[in-house]
Formats: structure tokens, C-alpha cells, sequence
């Protein structure tokens, strides 16, 4: 028989895991209901067990009842805990993905994911995040934009790495379309390739449509 | 050691050994008999989380006596302390516990062992620096066999007679072990870094 508690260290180790992970594995959410789902009749013991006090219950007087009081309250105390830490930990994570230029692929799942919840169902291609990660992820993103339109002539999430040269080669990896550069306009199209500067692609290649060269 | 800190709440999930000192008609579910009240004696592995909070209550009081005693679980009991005597390399402590250093430390917060705290002090700062030269052999390989041999060896990890002490890290001496490599191998790639230009 499991004990209250055993569902939340489940989810936590869950966590862990997404912790060594370079992707973000998919919401649990069924465990997540299963605990939510603990604490709410932990609450309603803990109702029904004072309930004949009205109010005026002394732990000294009756032992058997403060203990199990307390077993209750730590097991809602610690299912707390291992939620928050686990959706915490998911957070972070998005955190990343956004700072990092995120994941189109990614994104395409999300919106297949959006779009048919049914082909979602069967397992297929479907989205790893909740609707409200969804939501979490698209306003950090949000965030992070007009935090990063106060500065124009710095690109924060810019590689770190000082460039080499100012031109490389790129081959296109996926179609991105026409660009504009100060050499004028180049159109992306799979396969091709292209001696550009290296300021121009950088969110290209770090969003996985460019492929750098050499 | 923050709220959030997985390590840290799968530590409060260890189990240790422990005794009820009242009867309680409710909890008996606690030792596999949900339909039964738990009798004043009764022995059960309790999580951390709910052990520890269960010793300090009521201990305030005078004549107020704790929910439940407990006992040191098997992974810090006489026969692993007298092998970290001997040979604090020697034992697998990840057998003991994944968490074993976390869990030790939480023991020592509540008993006053004053010879079971130094033994586990030693045992940390030998294991540490043994722990500090495999991780710095891993590094080193390369400067003797060229660069496929180190990259191979941080693949690997370590080969040979370091594996079994290797396996044997609890959770908080991997995380050791990881920093250690890592800023020996980034301290290698700077320097080769520099040689460059």
C-alpha cells in the first residue's frame, strides 16, 4: 500500500531527470492531478477529523489525533513541495529555451500540438508542454523581447563566442525565406548555400534553419 | 540547500527506521494494515520528511514524549562505520544511499554522535581528494595519447581500477566529481587556446 507522498516523489524524480536533459520530456499530467488530487482529501481528512471539536481541539488531550493531524498536514506540506519544485524546474527550463533562441522544432510541436489534439492523443507528434507552459513560455519570450528592445545596438542573446571572421559560409538546412542584408536581399532556400555575414544568420543558425560551414 | 532543490527533496524521501510510541487508530496505514489501528510499538520505515517532524514534536514539553523514536538506518550502522574506519575508499557509499552524505547530515542535525560526525568527516575529505585525482587522470589522458584519447576518455569516463570507486559515489561526490573534470578539462582547452593565437 502506498503511503501520501510516494505520487510527489515520483514527479520529483521526474524532475531530476529533465534536470540532465537537453529537451524538455512531456508534462505529466496525470501525476500532477493524482497529487493535487491527494492533498484535497488529505484536506477533507483533516476537515472531518476536527470537525467534532468545533474549534477548540487540544493536541495534549488527544495524542493519537494531533499525530495523525500531523502525518496529514507534512504529507500535504511535502506533495506542495515536490509540485512546485517539479513545475519549477520545467520553468527554468523553458527559461532557457527562450534565452537560447528556443527550439523551432519545438515550436512546430507546439502548434501541432494546438491544432490537432486528436493526432496528440495517439502519441504522434504532440506537444511536451502544458497550455499553461504554453502560455508561460510565449510571455517570457514576450518578456525577454521588450527587455532586449531597450538596447539596439546589442543583441543579448547573441553567441558569446568572439567571431573569427566577419563572412561565413552557410548552407540552408530548412527554407527561411528572403532575408535583408546589407548586401541586399538573399533568398533561403533548402540546400543552397551562401557566403553571408556572420551578424546577418546568427539567429538562423542558432535556430537550426543555417548550417555553419567549415 | 533551497526549496526547490530536487537533490534536496529526494534526500527528505530516504527512509529510516523507525518506532511508534502511542497507539493511533488512523495511521494504520503506515504498516501495510489501512483497516487496523497502529499499535504503540510498532516498527516502519518512515520517509524523512515525515520521521523528522514526528521525533521533535511534542519534545518540547516536559512531559510531552515524541510520536516516534528512531533508529540510524542500516546504511550508517555499525558495520558501514567500522569499513569507513578502515577504508573510507573502500565502501560503495551509493549502496548505502544515493543521498548518503545528505541524509547523514539531516541524522546528525537530530542525534548527538559526536564519533559517528568525525568518521563521516574523514570519510569526506579522503574520498574527496581521491575523488579530485581520478577526476583529474581523465583530463590528463590527452597530453599523453593526443586528442582522441582524451575525448575517449571523457566518453568513458574513467576505465580500470578507478570504476568501482567511481560507481560507488554518492549523489553529492558525482557532482564533485563532474566540477572537478569539467574545470580541469576547460582549463586544458584555454591553454591549448592560447597556444593558438
Amino acid at each position: 500500500m502506498p503511503i501520501y507522498g510516494d505520487l510527489g516523489n515520483k514527479l520529483v524524480q521526474h524532475a531530476k531527470r529533465t534536470q540532465n536533459l537537453a529537451h524538455l520530456p512531456p508534462y505529466q499530467t496525470e501525476l500532477v492531478r493524482a497529487v493535487t488530487r491527494e492533498v484535497r482529501e488529505l484536506d477533507k481528512d483533516v476537515a472531518s477529523l476536527l470537525e467534532p471539536y468545533q474549534g477548540s481541539f487540544d493536541p495534549s488531550a488527544d495524542q493519537a489525533t494531533a499525530c495523525t493531524l500531523l502525518v496529514n498536514h507534512l504529507s500535504m506540506r511535502r506533495n506542495k513541495r515536490c509540485l512546485l519544485a517539479y513545475h519549477r524546474t520545467r520553468t527554468d527550463k523553458l527559461e532557457e529555451l527562450v534565452w537560447s533562441g528556443a527550439d523551432p522544432l519545438d515550436l512546430a510541436g507546439l502548434q501541432a500540438g494546438a491544432v490537432n489534439d486528436a493526432a496528440a492523443a495517439d502519441g504522434g507528434e504532440s506537444s511536451s508542454l502544458s497550455p499553461q507552459e504554453e502560455d508561460y513560455f510565449r510571455q517570457y519570450g514576450d518578456l525577454l523581447a521588450a527587455y532586449k528592445g531597450q538596447w539596439t545596438d546589442i543583441d543579448l542573446t547573441g553567441s558569446l563566442e568572439p567571431p573569427r571572421d566577419l563572412f561565413i559560409d552557410v548552407r540552408v538546412l530548412k527554407d527561411a525565406g528572403e532575408i535583408q542584408t546589407e548586401y541586399g536581399a538573399i533568398n533561403l532556400t533548402k540546400n543552397s548555400q551562401f557566403y553571408v555575414r556572420q551578424g546577418d544568420v546568427e539567429r538562423l543558425i542558432a535556430q537550426g534553419y543555417l548550417q555553419k560551414l567549415g | 540547500m533551497s526549496y526547490y532543490d530536487i537533490d534536496s527533496i529526494l534526500t527528505d524521501a530516504e527512509k529510516i527506521p523507525c518506532t511508534f510510541q502511542l497507539d493511533v487508530p488512523d495511521l494504520g496505514y503506515l504498516d501495510n494494515t489501512p483497516t487496523q489501528p497502529l499499535k504503540a510499538g510498532t516498527r516502519v520505515n518512515l520517509p524523512l520528511w515525515l520521521a523528522e517532524m514526528l521525533v521533535i514534536a511534542n519534545s518540547g514539553d516536559i512531559e510531552g514524549k515524541p510520536f516516534v523514536t528512531f533508529d540510524l538506518p542500516p546504511g550508517l550502522g555499525n558495520d558501514v562505520v567500522q569499513a569507513l574506519k578502515a577504508d573510507p575508499r573502500a565502501v560503495p557509499l551509493r549502496d548505502q544511499s544515493p543521498h548518503f552524505y545528505g541524509l547523514a547530515a539531516r541524522l546528525m542535525e537530530l542525534l548527538d554522535e559526536k564519533e559517528l560526525a568525525t568518521v563521516l568527516r574523514k570519510t569526506f575529505v579522503v574520498r574527496a581528494s581521491e575523488i579530485a585525482l581520478h577526476a583529474r587522470k581523465v583530463g590528463g589522458l590527452g597530453q599523453h595519447k593526443g586528442k582522441s584519447a582524451a575525448e575517449e576518455g571523457c566518453n568513458l569516463g574513467i576505465g580500470g581500477a578507478g570504476e568501482d570507486f567511481l560507481r560507488g559515489l554518492d549523489e553529492s561526490e558525482r557532482k564533485l566529481f563532474r566540477k572537478a573534470h569539467d574545470g580541469a578539462k576547460s582549463g586544458k582547452e584555454w591553454m591549448e587556446g592560447i597556444k593558438k593565437h
